[in-house]
């Protein structure tokens, strides 16, 4: 008997280790799956099937009744070819890219302006980079409104002030009768509501830049605008570079303030991508093309944060 | 009078509780209760009205409801107009409808279309005001219940009128345009008249005051009817007042509340209103009630001074899970009591002719020409279930508004109004 079991003990070992290793690497790769799957499910649930289903949308012709009952007929292309030959919804994508990358330069620039400001050892500092926070914690519907008011053609403060100040061809002036003027007002709007956030966050980054490197700079001639373009800037890049995919990401999706701005502009050519695939889908029904024109804009968003993210990446290396 | 009307009600009433039990579709199968003890939530959706008074009307509804009918529970919630309409796109593709909801009478062919609605059976009575009916009126079934409407005549400031030496309110077209040429001249500033860029309940008359129509129909569907002579002078005509600065130049972006503000802060001297809008106005701001004159539409040069009738429709949601309870609350709501109360307080007319007949806006000579307005003056949009998008797709404001700019001439506006038209009405 204890024979027979030490023949078939080294069988077993023969065998066991490679069943063993093979169990413990399934063992390995179970609990980590598993582990995972709740927050894979969520994520599935919460993004890829919307995106999925979007994308479905943007191929079909859908109708309210149909996506009531799910059905719905398959065009093909036909809906993107509407996307860039319809007149309307062509001028969209344009003004997103456009007033977009104007409102990220213009988020940008003054964010910049008001860090380095922040940054300079002056009295009631701290009191000012709370108080720079604030618009960016008023809600965008409501600073829509609020703007919209500022800019109100006759109890407007806008116009009021600058009738006061010697303009008097302001007087009665109406914003938001023009495409060109009634972007000057949302512009305005949003530079506002998204400076505290690229300015906190340029200040942080300033405040981390090794003092020495800037006082050899001086030390050795470079003037106020020299430090900052050779050496403050290439210090900050990273931290610029992730400024602007956010801005970029934001900025081109914005829908509040042109909701609530340029609802009166002639023939709604104010209005911008993410506002035509919501009015093409729910004002008009035409839940095909309304996929479409956000699919677009998708595809237009991934290609920035694409691109910005491999600029990262290679400043990371350098 | 009053006992006719509680007859009307009652028969419809009764005719709703047999639609409850032979409802074809109808999946509750407890149909035989209704008219018996209803209980639960009714969600109901009102359009705001835009004045707490006239909240607290409503608000009471809902109480007085729930007072009779131990049990439920009546939520109220008020929707702006302008939003109204995507709100109830969306909630209908999303399934989150509420049960009961007042509905725009040129929507509810668009919704019904779409299988949103519970059908009414028809009261065959001739009791509503029969355009409303119409407006309610796809494939040979009725799905809402006119509550209220109006129309819109004019009003306008004595005052001004006086200053500005104009005798009598204008009855024409050619008598408006040189009212608003003496304000402009002589009234002190103050702007002749508001007619917006965003407001087609304003401009879209005028091509019935032409002599033209909107669309005409052929079978089952509709054809656009605006590239005739008469549209191109109706457009022609609404447009040439932004044009010569009788109308404020942010007017082109303004939605109706926008010029009723500007009559009220005293801005404009005349405004295209209904009694709705008058009582608005004078609930706001009091010491304008003394200065306010009101008459007919001014009459184009085919003779007709037609207005659009708009209204109300109460409609009862097909995927609402309580539809007893808020049948019985709409039925609650149109009782006559009711009805009087609601529509004396916003200046609309019950959407029964005997109704308007005992509101008594006949008798008052500043309210009389709002009721004449609607009774024999006034007609509604084709009852297409495309026109609520054609609505929503600003197609008709995009062209008003090239007009007014000077873009496109009334004649480019007229030709590419119409193929949007049939673009849309085609789907």
């Amino acid at each position: 008997m204890s024979h027979g079991a030490a023949t078939e003990a080294p069988a077993g070992r023969i065998g066991g280790p490679a069943i063993d290793a093979v169990g413990r690497a399934l063992a390995r790769l179970t609990l980590p799956v598993l582990l995972l799957l709740p927050a894979l499910i969520i994520i599935v649930g919460l993004v890829g099937y919307p995106l999925a289903k979007t994308i479905w949308l943007s191929f079909t012709e859908t109708r309210l009744g149909d996506l009531i009952d799910g059905s719905g007929e398959w065009v093909g292309l036909e809906n993107y070819k509407e996307v860039f030959t319809d007149d309307h919804l062509r001028t969209s994508l344009v003004n997103t890219v456009v007033f977009g990358t104007a409102c990220v330069v213009g988020t940008m620039v003054f964010g910049f302006a008001v860090a380095l400001l922040l940054n300079q050892r002056l009295r009631g500092n701290v009191l000012f980079s709370v108080a720079v926070l604030l618009p960016w914690a008023v809600p965008a519907l409501a600073a829509s409104a609020i703007w919209r008011w500022l800019f109100d053609d006759r109890y407007g403060f806008v116009n009021w002030a600058l009738v006061n100040i010697g303009f008097s061809s302001f007087r009665d002036y109406a914003w938001f009768a023009d495409r060109e003027s009634a972007y000057v007002a949302i512009f305005v709007t949003v530079v506002w509501q998204s400076f505290p956030f690229v300015a906190l966050s340029l200040l942080a980054g300033l405040q981390t830049l090794p003092r020495e490197t800037l006082h050899a700079a001086a030390v050795d001639g470079a003037s106020a605008w020299q430090r900052f373009r050779l050496v403050t800037l290439p210090l900050l890049r990273p931290i610029v570079a992730v400024l602007v995919v956010f801005s970029t990401i934001w900025d081109f999706k914005i829908f509040d303030q042109i909701y609530v701005m340029a609802t009166g502009v002639p023939e709604r050519a104010a209005d911008t991508a993410a506002v035509t695939a919501y009015r093409e889908s729910f004002a008009l029904g035409h839940y095909g093309v309304g996929a479409a024109v956000a699919v677009v804009l998708f595809a237009v968003l991934l290609v920035f944060s694409i691109v910005y993210v491999r600029m990262i990446g290679r400043e990371a290396r350098a | 009078m009053k006992g006719l009307r509680w007859l009307a009600a009652g028969a419809l009433a009764g005719a709703l509780a047999v639609a409850g039990c032979g409802g074809s579709d109808d999946d509750e199968g407890t149909g035989a209760k209704a008219g018996g003890k209803v209980s639960g939530t009714v969600t109901t959706w009102i359009m705001d009205p835009g004045s707490p008074k006239l909240q607290e009307v409503f608000k009471g509804y809902a109480k007085d409801f729930e007072a009779k009918h131990a049990g439920t529970d009546v939520k109220i919630e008020f929707v702006p107009w302008a939003q109204a309409h995507d709100k109830f796109t969306t909630a209908i593709a999303g399934g989150k409808v509420p049960d009961v909801a007042e509905m725009g009478t040129t929507w509810t062919p668009e919704f019904a279309d779409q299988g949103a609605f519970e059908a009414v059976p028809s009261s065959g009575s001739g009791e509503y005001v029969s355009s409303l009916v119409d407006a309610a009126t796809l494939d040979d079934k009725v799905w809402g219940k006119p509550w209220y409407a109006g129309a819109r005549a004019l009003i306008y400031r004595k005052d001004v009128f006086k200053k500005a030496g104009i005798a009598e309110p204008p009855k024409t077209w050619d008598e408006l345009k040189a009212a608003a040429a003496a304000i402009k001249q002589k009234g002190g500033g103050i702007y002749p008249i508001a007619l917006n860029g965003l407001t087609e309940h304003y401009y879209l008359p005028t091509i019935w005051q032409a002599g033209g129509e909107i669309a005409t129909q052929d079978g089952d569907s509709w054809k656009a009817a605006v590239d005739s002579p008469e549209a191109v002078q109706a457009i022609d005509y609404y447009t040439s007042f932004y044009k010569q600065g009788y109308t404020p130049k942010a007017a082109i972006g303004w939605e109706e509340p926008d010029a009723q503000e500007a009559f009220i802060n005293g801005d404009i001297a005349m405004l295209i209103a209904g009694g709705w809008t008058y009582n608005s106005i004078i609930q706001t701001k009091p010491e304008l009630k003394s200065k306010i004159g009101t008459a007919l539409a001014p009459a184009g040069p085919s003779g007709k001074d037609t207005a659009f009738a708009g209204g109300s429709h109460l409609v009862v949601f097909k995927e609402s899970k309580n539809t007893e309870a808020a049948n019985a609350f709409v039925d609650f709501m149109l009782e006559p009591a009711n009805l009087n109360k609601f529509t004396s307080e916003i200046g609309f007319l019950p959407g029964t002719v005997a109704g308007i007949k005992a509101s008594g806006y006949l008798d008052d000579p500043v309210r009389k020409p709002f009721a004449e307005q609607l009774l024999d003056h006034s007609a509604v949009y084709p009852p297409s279930p495309r026109w609520g998008a054609l609505e929503g797709a600003n197609i008709f404001d995009g062209v008003i508004q090239n007009v007014m700019k000077g873009k496109e001439t009334p004649e480019q506006a007229a030709q590419s109004l119409s193929e949007k038209m049939d673009q849309e009405f085609a789907g």
